[in-house]
C-alpha cells in the first residue's frame, strides 16, 4: 500500500457526475478512454488510481482497506454500515429515500404491512423508530413493481424526479432520508497517505463549496 | 448433520496449521521473552467473564460480546476485551503487591462481527499493562516497550499515532449537550466531517470560539509542532493540561521521534481511556498493528483506586509482517 491512493468510483447513476466533479477539482481522467480494458486507471497526472465498483460494494472495500477511499451515496452508506471516515459531502447525486405506495391506498399499520426494498436495514431502522411492525421483503431491482404484482403494500426506494412513481400510479407517503454522495476514506489509509488524501479532500472541498 | 459426512467451521473462525501456527507461536514466544526481560510477569485471564464486566468496563464491545447462560441463568460472555479483565483482576487480587505492577498476557478475544465483510470473530492479542502510577515515566515506559518489541521482532517502519483522551473530551464536555446531541457531535468528529460538524455546532448554538477550537484540533496531526499550535488555540484548563502532558511524553520519546505522529484529531475509541491513547500502523498493513492508552478510572468501576497504562499487539497483524 505504498502506491498512490486507490479510489473507488461508483458505477451507475453517480459515475459521470463523479468524473465531472473530479475534473472540476483538477483531477482529469482523459487517458481513461484508452485504458478502458484495464481494471484500474490513473488520472492524467498519475496522482491517483481509480477503480469502478458496484456502489453497494464500495463501503466494504473501503472499510477493509482493499481500496483507500471511495465515493458512494448515503443511501448505501447507511444501509451497509461501515467504520470509515466520511470527510466530505460531495453535493452530487442528491435525491430522497422515501416510503411510497399505490395511489388511493393508505398504509394501515394496525394491519400487517409488507414493504419491498433494496434497503432492508434502513427500512427496519426506520419503521422501528416509528414503532411500526412491518414485514420487509428484500429485492434487488425494479422495486416499484412489487406493489403492482401484490408482493408488497409499499416500497422504500430512491426518488429523483418522481416520474417512475407517477408512471406506476404511486405516490410518496413519507421521506425516510435525504440522499447525497459522500467521499469515504479508510481509517488506516487516512493516517498513512495523509498528504495525498488530505490534498484531494481540500481540492474537492474548494470547488464544491466555492460559493459558500 | 449426518454422521460420517465432513463438518465445517463456523464463519468468522479459522484453524491455523503448521507454518501459520508456528509463526503465531514464534511471535508470542519472542514477546513473552521480551516482556519477561523487562520485568513483566505473565497472567492468563479466564476466557469467560460475566457479561456485566463489559457493561461496566467497556460498553463499546458490550453488544458484540459472544454471550451465553450458565446453569443458574447468569449471563456470561467470552472475553471481548482484555483491559476490563485486567482491571477486574487487579482490583481484586493485585492490590497487595508493591507498585508499580507489571503484567503481560496472550490470548484470544471474541467479538460478533460480520464475517461476510472479511472480519474474524476470534483474534489473537498479546499485551502488557503497567499499573499503580499515573506519571509520564510510566507512559514512556509502555510506549518504549511497544516500540522496542517491534524492533526486536524485526518490524521496521511502524508508525505511532499519539493522542490524549482529555483534549476533545474536555472541550466537548464544556458544550453541556444532551446525550443525543453529544453523540451527533462526536460522530461528526469521528467521521472527520468538518462541514457536518460545523453545521451541527451551529444548529446547537455553540459559540464560534469553541467551534474554532474544535476546528483547530481537527487539523492537529503532525510532529511536536502541532502540540504548540493546539495549546495556543485551546482555552479549557484540563485540555491544556492534557496537551502539556503530551509535550512531556514527547521529551521522553525522542529516541523514537521519527516514528511518532501527534494526532489530536481523533476521538477516543475506547471510552475507558483517560490519558494518552496511541495506535500503531504499518505501511504494509490495512489494519492496525496494535494500540493502547491510559485508563486511570476503569479500576474504580471495580472498586479500586489504581491508575494504569497498557497496550496490545494484534498477533494476526504481526504475523503478516514477521
Amino acid at each position: 500500500m505504498n502506491r498512490q491512493p486507490l479510489i473507488a468510483l461508483p458505477k451507475g447513476r453517480l459515475f459521470d457526475q463523479t468524473l465531472g466533479l473530479l475534473a472540476r477539482a483538477g483531477v482529469t481522467t482523459a487517458k481513461r478512454l484508452n485504458e478502458s480494458r484495464k481494471l484500474t486507471f490513473q488520472d492524467d497526472e498519475g496522482q491517483y488510481e481509480f477503480v469502478a465498483l458496484k456502489p453497494v460494494d464500495i463501503p466494504v472495500y473501503v472499510e477493509s482497506g482493499a481500496v483507500d477511499a471511495g465515493i458512494v451515496g448515503t443511501d448505501i452508506l447507511r444501509e451497509v454500515e461501515s467504520d470509515v471516515y466520511e470527510p466530505l459531502d460531495l453535493q452530487i447525486g442528491k435525491c430522497r429515500l422515501v416510503v411510497a405506495g399505490p395511489n388511493g391506498v393508505d398504509l394501515d399499520f394496525a394491519r400487517h404491512v409488507r414493504v419491498a426494498t433494496k434497503y432492508p436495514h434502513t427500512a427496519e431502522r426506520f419503521f422501528r423508530s416509528k414503532n411500526a411492525h412491518v414485514h420487509i421483503v428484500r429485492l434487488d431491482g425494479s422495486v416499484e413493481i412489487a406493489p403492482l404484482l401484490g408482493l408488497a403494500d409499499a416500497i422504500i426506494d430512491l426518488v429523483e424526479t418522481g416520474r417512475t412513481l407517477q408512471e406506476n400510479n404511486m405516490r410518496i407517503f413519507e421521506e425516510v432520508a435525504p440522499v447525497t454522495a459522500k467521499l469515504i476514506v479508510n481509517r488506516t489509509a487516512m493516517k498513512l497517505k495523509s498528504a495525498s488524501i488530505g490534498g484531494l479532500i481540500s481540492q474537492l472541498d474548494a470547488v464544491i463549496y466555492a460559493n459558500s | 448433520m449426518k454422521s460420517g459426512s465432513t463438518i465445517g467451521l463456523p464463519a468468522g473462525f479459522r484453524d491455523l496449521l503448521f507454518g501459520d501456527a508456528q509463526s503465531r507461536r514464534r511471535i508470542e514466544d519472542s514477546l513473552a521473552r521480551l516482556f519477561g526481560e523487562h520485568g513483566y510477569g505473565e497472567i492468563a485471564p479466564s476466557a469467560v467473564e460475566y457479561h456485566e464486566l463489559y457493561r461496566r468496563g467497556n460498553q463499546s464491545v458490550e453488544d458484540r460480546a459472544v454471550k451465553f447462560l450458565d446453569r443458574d441463568d447468569n449471563l456470561l460472555a467470552l472475553r471481548a476485551d482484555f483491559t476490563p479483565a485486567i482491571a477486574r483482576i487487579a482490583a481484586s487480587r493485585l492490590l497487595q503487591i508493591p507498585r508499580p505492577i507489571r503484567v503481560w498476557y496472550a490470548g484470544s478475544v471474541f467479538r460478533k462481527v460480520d464475517p461476510k465483510r472479511g472480519r474474524y470473530c476470534e483474534f489473537r492479542q498479546v499485551g502488557a499493562e503497567l499499573l499503580g502510577l499515573d506519571s509520564v515515566e510510566q507512559d514512556v515506559e509502555i510506549i518504549d516497550l511497544a516500540l522496542s518489541s517491534l524492533d526486536a521482532l524485526g518490524v521496521r517502519d511502524a508508525k505511532l499515532h499519539i493522542n490524549h483522551a482529555g483534549i476533545f473530551r474536555s472541550l466537548v464536555n464544556d458544550l453541556r449537550l444532551d446525550r443525543k446531541s453529544l453523540r451527533q457531535v462526536k460522530a461528526a468528529i469521528d467521521r472527520k466531517d468538518a462541514r457536518g460538524l460545523a453545521a451541527r455546532l451551529e444548529s446547537l448554538g455553540v459559540s464560534a470560539d469553541i467551534h474554532d477550537q474544535l476546528e483547530v484540533l481537527a487539523s492537529c496531526v503532525g510532529g511536536e509542532e502541532v502540540l504548540q499550535r493546539a495549546s495556543e488555540a485551546v482555552t479549557n484548563t484540563s485540555a491544556r493540561y492534557a496537551i502539556a502532558g503530551l509535550r512531556k511524553l514527547a521529551n521522553g520519546l525522542t529516541r523514537w521521534r521519527d516514528l511518532i505522529t501527534f494526532d489530536l484529531a481523533e476521538i477516543d475509541e475506547m471510552e475507558y481511556y483517560t490519558g494518552i491513547m496511541f495506535t500503531l500502523f504499518h505501511p504494509r498493513l490495512t489494519t492496525e498493528l496494535g494500540g493502547g492508552g491510559r485508563y486511570d478510572a476503569l479500576l474504580r468501576e471495580f472498586g479500586a483506586e489504581l491508575p494504569a497504562v497498557g497496550f496490545s499487539f494484534s498477533v494476526d497483524a504481526l504475523a503478516d509482517l514477521v
